[in-house]
This record gives C-alpha cells, sequence and structure tokens, in this order.
C-alpha cells in the first residue's frame, strides 16, 4: 500500500487550517474586541472544520487530503470510514497530543505511517490512484 | 517491506521541516498569539523530555549556538542528522543512491534502546533546567 508520507500529511493539515485561519483573520480584523461579529466568523469556522474533517474526512478525503491526493481508510477495509468514525479518530487524536505531540511524528518511522490516532482506529492515510 | 528512505533520512527532512517553521516561528506566534504548549507541563508543572524544542530550534535558525544547546541540545543533534542525511536524500532523489537496506533486528533494537536512552537523558537535562533536580 502506498503510504502517505508525514510531509504529505503536514501539507494536507495546512491546507485544512487555510479556510479557518483566513476566517478567524476577519473576524479578528473586523472585531478587535472579540464581540459579536469575531464570534459570527469563529462559529462559521468551526462549522467549516467540522464539515471539513469529519463529514469530507469521513467521505475519504478533507480539503487538504484531496488536494495533496490523499485518502483516509479503513486499515481493513479499504474504504472511508464515516463521519462518526472520522469524529472518533479526532478524538484519538488527544492521545497524540497528550505525549507532547510525538504521536503526530509516528508517520516518520512507522511501517504503515500511522498516528497512534490512526492505530486506536485502524486507518491509513494513503497516496490516492 | 523496502522504504524508498531510511528512519534517519526522513527524520532529516523533519528537521528541514523544523529548521523551516524555527525561521518563522517568532513571527507567527507574535503575529497569532499561538504557542505550542507542552501538555505535562501545562498540567503538571513538570517538563517533558522535549520541552525547550521549540526555543532551542528557534534559537538555532536564528544563530543562536549556545542558546539552543542550554535550551534543549536534542535541536543541536537533529541539526546534525539533517545535514548528514540531506546529501543522501539527494542522490536517492536523483536516483544516484539505490533504496536503503533494512536494519536488522538486532540493529533496529539496539536503535531503540539508543531512542530511550537519549529521550531519558533529555528529561534529565529538562527537570535539571527547570529546577526539579
Amino acid at each position: 500500500m502506498n503510504y502517505a508520507s508525514w510531509i504529505q500529511r503536514v501539507g494536507a493539515t495546512i491546507v485544512d487550517a487555510i479556510p479557518f485561519a483566513i476566517l478567524a483573520g476577519i473576524g479578528g480584523a473586523a472585531d478587535s474586541d472579540m464581540g459579536a461579529v469575531f464570534w459570527i466568523f469563529y462559529l462559521i469556522g468551526v462549522v467549516y472544520l467540522i464539515f471539513n474533517r469529519w463529514y469530507l474526512g469521513g467521505q475519504g478525503a478533507t480539503i487538504g487530503k484531496k488536494a495533496l491526493g490523499l485518502r483516509l481508510i479503513g486499515e481493513q477495509s479499504g474504504q472511508p470510514i464515516g463521519t462518526a468514525m472520522a469524529f472518533v479518530r479526532d478524538i484519538c487524536h488527544f492521545v497524540d497530543s497528550i505525549i507532547c505531540y510525538i504521536g503526530y511524528l509516528f508517520p516518520l518511522w512507522d511501517a504503515k505511517r500511522q498516528t497512534i490516532a490512526d492505530k486506536i482506529v485502524k486507518t491509513v492515510v494513503i497516496k490516492a490512484a | 517491506m523496502r522504504r524508498q528512505y531510511s528512519i534517519p533520512e526522513r527524520l532529516g527532512g523533519f528537521g528541514i521541516a523544523v529548521a523551516g517553521a524555527a525561521a518563522v516561528w517568532p513571527a507567527f506566534t507574535a503575529g497569532t498569539g499561538l504557542g505550542l504548549p507542552c501538555p505535562l507541563r501545562w498540567m503538571t508543572g513538570i517538563p517533558c523530555p522535549f520541552c525547550g524544542l521549540t526555543t532551542a530550534a528557534v534559537d538555532l535558525a536564528h544563530g543562536r549556538l549556545l542558546a539552543s544547546l542550554a535550551d534543549n541540545p536534542a535541536a543541536l543533534a537533529l541539526a546534525i542528522l539533517t545535514v548528514v542525511t540531506v546529501p543522501l536524500i539527494v542522490l536517492r532523489q536523483l536516483g544516484l543512491a539505490a533504496t536503503p537496506v533494512p536494519w536488522s533486528a538486532r540493529t533496529r533494537r539496539r536503535t531503540q534502546v539508543a531512542a530511550i536512552a537519549a529521550a531519558a537523558a533529555s528529561w534529565l537535562f529538562q527537570l535539571h533546567r527547570f529546577g526539579f533536580v
């Protein structure tokens, strides 16, 4: 299986973050006192994150992964994992973070280029054909 | 399964990414107010083995070698690994070097032990740096 490299996954994450960063930036610029306008833009950003990471991610690829030609699939099934499991996978990223973010570096040396969250929910990120 | 690049080479590639990020990190944190707090230190006050790496990387990227060593020597170790492995990565990309030979089980085991020992040493260094020992 053609697993995505660490740097490709980082690139996809950066692309995923750009719309949220733009929305938060616009909200912050429009309302530096963090009033209603700021929070409206922030919430739009949160909705985008949920849609992107859980719905699109559950379908196989977030915007970032699509841009870099990657796919998130179940290790055994070879199929997209669905919205619910994409949500669970993101919760499991807590484990990647709590050990001083070392979990996010696992793809550098892991045979299947998995983070700890990937190992828990049994997913892999591959280069789409 | 033959890897296209060895793990040290991939860590060297990671070092390039760290160098790039370290060069812009001060501007990024100043502009956004975001940072990379240590979860262990945030929750318990106790530093982890990797505390100071961000600061050390930024110091190294900006030419402050001694400051970098005082923050966390692992940043310099990663930089050395990067300098050593980048030529090999380039050679492999150009097809001038064969794919790496897999390490034996014994070599992998010894490397894992060495990595754990290095992490333990780094932890002691950070505990001392923060006044715990």
